[in-house]
């Protein structure tokens, strides 16, 4: 396994690919589509490990970064501690790492809360955003939007932003937007200048009719 | 957990942020119940009263959503994973109407139209906030 | 010239409280708009609110035409400044009744009570008070002074645009939407990528009966992905066990790097799990 225990990501990443490529394949069951959704979805929900303790959540503004402990100001006046270990997702306009966590930044987080009472974060999404806005403005780095009574400007990300046009997947194609359409926006908050990092853009089925 | 298993409805969740935060979400306020929290296991139900539905109006969307007032308990439960969550109607949304006929599909079975918002909180015990929406069965 | 502001306030005001009128009375958004606007809440009712708008703007045409036709006796003008008051009067509850929006879901984009509401309700009740104090029908007036007349109603007109409703939507909106249909879409060179975004991935694959079958093993969200020779993997973090016998692990997911829900509906999915000390893999079949 000394591929797997190198410092070097890339040899770590190729070790990864093999022992991905080498596991079982899984494929969708075309059996389910053909019956009633609701019986389909009925089947026992198998019950998550009892050993294991409720996840419990987190929320406010970075104060301070101490090694892989983030200090939060909840919204509440309260206070948390959040560990941050290598087997915690970090979600900040994409997947990254604790290294892009910044003091000031915006965090949810789910975890475990631990006897020394940290809570040993599982995933943390930092600066996250889902916004109902309406688009006001298209640019071609950015896109003027209204959320309730407030304008935010929505930065496009190359090879980041995405949009979801009805019920089909994500595309890189952003050319079907329309000024007036209503979007479910997800993004990454900037604290420095209130402005979104867009990530999808989600617009309504037959969008761009009036209402 | 205990907190429903007679089926009420099923579609589309998504997430929503309210009571005090940070962000763009500062502006949210306490909610159509004024208790509305992202922290708390919480949801928008768009049929919370009657000035709720006239502004979600799912039924342009064919779904007759039963009235459940604020306070009322529900469980959601994530149609992929099986994991579930109780949550409180504590607001009112989504805006169904904006999303007519929208669906996300799990394994082939799909569920069509926003039906209910769940807070940061709720939301992430079922899925990841990065997702934007879940296909969901809701129990009472 | 404050006696031709004072004569010519009919004129200014008919202008303002016709549209207006007209607008609540026959626009189809009435009935749209009156639910979410705090006169439903005074009603308890978004039907009582909409019969409620139009019946107002009725009143408000009928007034418009009282200040702009003959005879000029000071009535209308005192029943604009009493609505003015009115006005205000409402506006100051709508305040108390929902200061804010309620939430993401529910922002009142089409009713925002901003300062300019405020202003131009005060409007209504001054241009009210100057009318009934006119001392000669504005068409007198104008006839005397016919440029400083125009120069007045124009600069009034620009004064009111800038404090109509949401600016954006009535001018800046069509602008950029003309401006797009001009010089194309500024986005369009976007539609010729072909690379599948990480988001339609995730969505697969969360979607997919692999994710099911391991969800209970997977603890984080999307640790790290990459392509590699056509393939994107996905990592993901868990815990596999129970009790003692937990131990942390990796997920890895192999997908095929251009596939998503619009180009497959059942998606072969690689699966296993990786003991995370040592790298072995824990779970032979999914």
């Amino acid at each position: 396994m000394s591929a797997y225990r190198t410092g070097d990501p890339l040899d770590r990443r190729r070790f990864l690919t093999t022992a991905a490529l080498h596991g079982a394949t899984v494929v969708g069951a075309t059996a389910l589509g053909a019956v009633d959704a609701d019986a389909a979805f009925a089947a026992p929900i198998r019950p998550l490990d009892p050993a294991v303790a409720e996840s419990a959540f987190a929320e406010g503004r970075i104060t301070a970064i101490n090694d892989d402990v983030l200090a939060v100001a909840g919204s509440y006046g309260d206070h948390s501690r959040v560990r941050v270990t290598g087997a915690t997702s970090v979600w900040k306009a994409r997947a990254t790492t604790a290294a892009d966590i910044e003091t000031g930044d915006g965090l949810y987080a789910r975890g475990v809360p631990l006897p020394d009472g940290t809570l040993a974060a599982d995933a943390v999404w930092v600066n996250i955003v889902n916004l109902h806005a309406t688009i006001r403005g298209i640019e071609k780095t950015r896109l003027h939007l209204a959320h309730g009574q407030h304008e935010i400007v929505g930065n496009l990300m190359a090879e980041t932003t995405s949009a979801a046009y009805g019920t089909a997947s994500p595309t890189a194609d952003l050319s079907r937007l329309t000024i007036g359409q209503s979007a479910q926006v997800l993004g990454a908050w900037r604290p420095s200048d209130g402005s979104v990092d867009l990530v999808r853009v989600a617009v309504a089925p037959g969008a761009g009719r009036r209402r | 957990m205990a907190c429903g298993s007679t089926k009420l409805w099923n579609g589309e969740a998504t997430w929503f942020c309210c009571g005090s935060a940070w962000g763009p979400c500062a502006s949210a306020g306490g909610g159509a119940c004024g208790t509305c929290r992202s922290s708390a296991l919480q949801a928008a139900w768009p049929n919370a009263s009657k000035a709720c539905w006239d502004i979600t109006r799912p039924d342009l969307c064919g779904e007759d959503i039963p009235r459940r007032g604020c306070g009322s308990v529900m469980k959601v439960r994530h149609d992929c994973s099986g994991a579930s969550v109780c949550v409180t109607v504590s607001d009112c949304g989504p805006r169904t109407r904006s999303f007519c006929s929208e669906s996300t599909c799990c394994d082939g079975v799909c569920r069509t139209n926003r039906v209910i918002d769940l807070t940061p909180a709720a939301f992430s015990a079922i899925g990841s906030l990065s997702s934007g929406t879940l296909p969901v069965s809701i129990f009472e | 010239m404050s006696a031709l502001v004072r004569d010519l306030a009919s004129l200014v005001l008919a202008g303002v409280l016709g549209p207006a009128g007209a607008g609540k009375l026959f626009g189809r958004g009435t009935a749209r708009q009156a639910p979410r606007t705090a006169l439903a809440r005074l009603l308890r009712d978004g039907g009582r609110a909409a019969l409620a708008l139009r019946v107002l703007g009725a009143v408000e045409l009928l007034l418009a035409a009282g200040l702009l036709a003959p005879p000029a006796t000071p009535l209308p003008g005192a029943a604009a400044a009493l609505l003015g008051a009115g006005f205000l009067g409402y506006l100051g509850y709508a305040r108390a009744a929902a200061p804010g929006s309620s939430c993401g879901c529910t922002a009142r984009q089409d009713a925002p009570l901003t300062w300019r509401a405020f202003v131009r309700a005060a409007a209504v009740l001054a241009g009210g008070a100057a009318a009934a104090l006119a001392q000669q029908p504005w068409w007198t007036a104008a006839g005397r002074r016919p440029a400083a007349a125009l120069c007045l109603v124009l600069a009034a007109a620009a004064a009111l645009t800038a404090l109509a409703a949401d600016p954006d939507r009535r001018w800046r909106m069509p602008l950029r939407r003309l401006r797009l249909r001009i010089t194309g879409h500024p986005l369009a060179a976007t539609g010729a990528g072909t690379a599948v975004p990480v988001a339609a991935t995730v969505e697969l694959l969360e979607r997919s009966r692999a994710w099911q079958s391991v969800s209970r093993v997977v603890r984080s969200a999307l640790l790290d992905h990459w392509d590699d020779g056509g393939w994107r993997i996905l990592q993901f973090a868990g815990v596999y066990g129970g009790g003692q016998a937990a131990r942390p692990v990796l997920v890895l997911f192999a997908v095929d790097a251009g596939a998503s829900l619009d180009t497959v509906r059942e998606p072969a999915v690689r699966v296993s799990v990786l003991d995370a000390d040592s790298g072995a893999p824990v779970m032979a079949t999914a």
